[in-house]
């Protein structure tokens, strides 16, 4: 009895998990993705039209809202890439100085313990275009200086991406240190010996050896701009206008203020698939690691 | 890879230095270089400092005092003035009852959220790692995948099920929902933790009429102390400063602490209350800023392992 027993008990305890990845993820993908063909609106409509079956997704295309969104998402993925440089050269001058290491560790990464609402909140604050940051530039006489960059919207996205950068360079140096400790210490004495640049040093043999570490920061990054979503709501709303629209926050939009269902869907699809493709090679990535750590032990 | 082998390294390394004196490499970085390198990060964590350092400054300052624009000032009278404002009176929405409402919501979204979400995966992880199972591996594969898919595909879908189930707008609807979007992830955490486990452990316990559930709650369980507190730490600053989910399971009921912050400073008619403001955000940023401080290695190692194996 107690046999028969354990042998179908882990399978019992799997089927709430087992439901819930049915139901709750593969279930809902399908259903969004059906209705994104369909004409839903406010409510969900199950009909079908098969001759005008991409109706959502050319409308979403025509959209100028949707191809800004396109745009800020490029814009927000390479600006947000300065976190990953900058993450590095903190790694890099903490794993060099080891003085102050955990004091510096603590700083950089306290960011990321904070909700992005806050973030968003402070970060607002400082770009008050009364009463912020660039009052009090001007009040020093740099008056040329224009810090009010959420007020218009050609800097908008520089704001976003700068609170975005704040928040998540601590993290990405934490993963690159982790990185560089990991590196055989005897490269440091043997590049001195010939005579190696430091310069030199990192661009042509530790950023190299690195490579998977900055790949897997990467992925993360860029799924993590897909997902941006809170700090554009405490930061900016979209606005000025729709200019820092992004995927994440259209489509929530789409649903919830248009209450415009189909279309809605036809956008979180499309979202899917930009995730898919930043997916891809990190499954890959994973294979190839997996592969590479299984033929070494 | 942790700190403490780090910091043994660095010891290690401190201490060949003065045990060998001649060895010149050490002592040159000591100076120069080694000052400028300090001087930079000193700035850098100025830099990371700043926002902290204006929103103290300014939940303490008058409204009169934040009119005249020094933003980088400290405040001539410190006053708890929008800190009171901030907790008991200010308004999220048409409801002006202050951000208690909101934190109250957070503290009991929190815990059932806990309870399920550690629940379900600690023990589909078990039974993943440890027990034949057949399909594992594809299983795996799938939960891998569910953890990176964006959460707008399947937001109108929970919206329906969690309505038909009638807890849309509840707490337990929030906390229903924080745990199956975090199953995939802290399943992976937790099987990647037990996969570990000498084989023959588990022979023995079987061997010992021990039951899935039996082996779980004498055996597994307490040895997972050390991944449960990371988990638990990672799942608490995660569920605090969600918004997103609050905010869209959350109707008017059930508003997380975000979900008021962030109508407190997007939604402002009449005179902007920017100390009041301030005075919220640093209310919702206390609760992970403590853990962050007192356990931040463990943070850190929580948000790695999320991020890495996830």
């Amino acid at each position: 009895m107690t046999f028969r027993w354990s042998r179908w008990s882990p399978q019992l305890a799997l089927m709430p998990a087992g439901l819930v990845t049915l139901v709750a993820f593969i279930g809902a993908i399908l259903w969004t993705i059906y209705l994104s063909l369909t004409r839903s609106r406010r409510l969900p409509e199950y009909e079908i039209d098969w001759s005008d079956w991409g109706r959502q997704y050319e409308r979403l295309f025509k959209d100028d809202a949707w191809m800004i969104s396109l745009q800020n998402l490029i814009v927000l993925g390479f600006g947000s890439a300065l976190a990953i440089v900058f993450g590095f050269i903190l790694a890099a001058m903490i794993d060099r100085e080891k003085r102050g290491e955990s004091l510096f560790r603590t700083v950089f990464l306290y960011p990321l313990a904070i909700s992005l609402i806050v973030t968003g909140a402070a970060w607002r604050w400082i770009f008050n275009p009364e009463l912020g940051a660039e009052h009090f530039i001007h009040s020093i006489g740099l008056t040329w200086v224009n810090a009010s960059w959420l007020a218009r919207p050609e800097t908008a996205m520089y704001g976003v991406i700068l609170a975005s950068v704040w928040q998540s360079a601590g993290f990405y140096m934490a993963l690159m240190l982790a990185g560089l400790k990991s590196i055989n210490s005897e490269i440091w004495s043997a590049a001195r010996l010939d005579g190696v640049g430091l310069f030199k040093l990192y661009t042509e043999i530790i950023i190299p050896m690195m490579k998977f570490t900055f790949v897997t920061c990467a992925i993360l990054l860029s799924l993590g701009v897909i997902k941006a979503y809170d700090v554009i709501v405490a930061m900016t709303n979209g606005g000025p206008g729709q200019s820092t629209y992004v995927p994440a926050y259209f489509t929530i939009q789409a649903l919830s203020a248009k209450g415009n269902l189909g279309f809605a869907s036809a956008a979180a699809v499309v979202m899917l698939l930009i995730t898919a493709v930043i997916f891809l090679p990190l499954v890959l990535l994973t294979a190839w690691q997996q592969r590479r750590s299984g033929a070494r032990g | 890879m942790t700190d403490l082998t780090a910091t043994q390294k660095a010891l290690g390394a401190e201490v060949a230095v003065r045990s060998a004196p001649y060895f010149p490499r050490k002592k040159k970085a000591i100076t120069g270089r080694s000052i400028a390198v300090l001087a930079f990060l000193a700035i850098c964590a100025l830099f990371f400092c700043i926002p902290l350092y204006v929103v103290i400054t300014t939940s303490f300052k008058t409204m009169d005092q934040i009119r005249e624009g020094a933003m980088f000032a400290l405040p001539n009278v410190w006053t708890l003035e929008a800190w009171d404002h901030a907790w008991n009176t200010a308004c999220s929405g048409t409801r002006c009852e202050g951000l208690k409402v909101g934190f109250w919501n957070s503290v009991s979204i929190l815990i059932p959220s806990l309870a399920l979400s550690i629940g379900l995966s600690i023990v589909t992880g078990y039974a993943l790692a440890l027990w034949n199972v057949k399909w594992a591996g594809p299983f795996l594969f799938v939960l891998f995948i569910c953890a990176f898919v964006p959460f707008q595909i399947i937001m109108f879908p929970l919206i329906s099920m969690t309505a038909t189930l009638k807890v849309y707008g509840s707490i337990w609807g929030v906390a229903i929902i924080h745990a199956v979007l975090a199953m995939p992830v802290l399943t992976l955490i937790f099987r990647n933790y037990y996969k570990d486990i000498p084989q023959e452990i588990m022979s023995a316990a079987i061997m010992d009429s021990g039951s899935f559930w039996k082996i779980f709650f004498e055996i597994i369980l307490p040895m997972s102390g050390n991944i449960l507190i990371v988990v638990l730490i990672l799942q608490i600053t995660s569920i605090w400063n969600d918004y997103l989910i609050g905010v869209t399971f959350g109707g008017l009921g059930a508003q997380p602490m975000t979900v008021n912050l962030a109508n407190l400073i997007t939604i402002s008619t009449g005179t902007v209350r920017y100390n009041d403001n301030m005075a919220a955000a640093l209310l919702t940023a206390i609760p992970p800023l403590v853990i962050y401080f007192f356990v931040g290695k463990l943070f850190v190692q929580g948000i790695t392992a999320g991020a890495i194996k996830g």
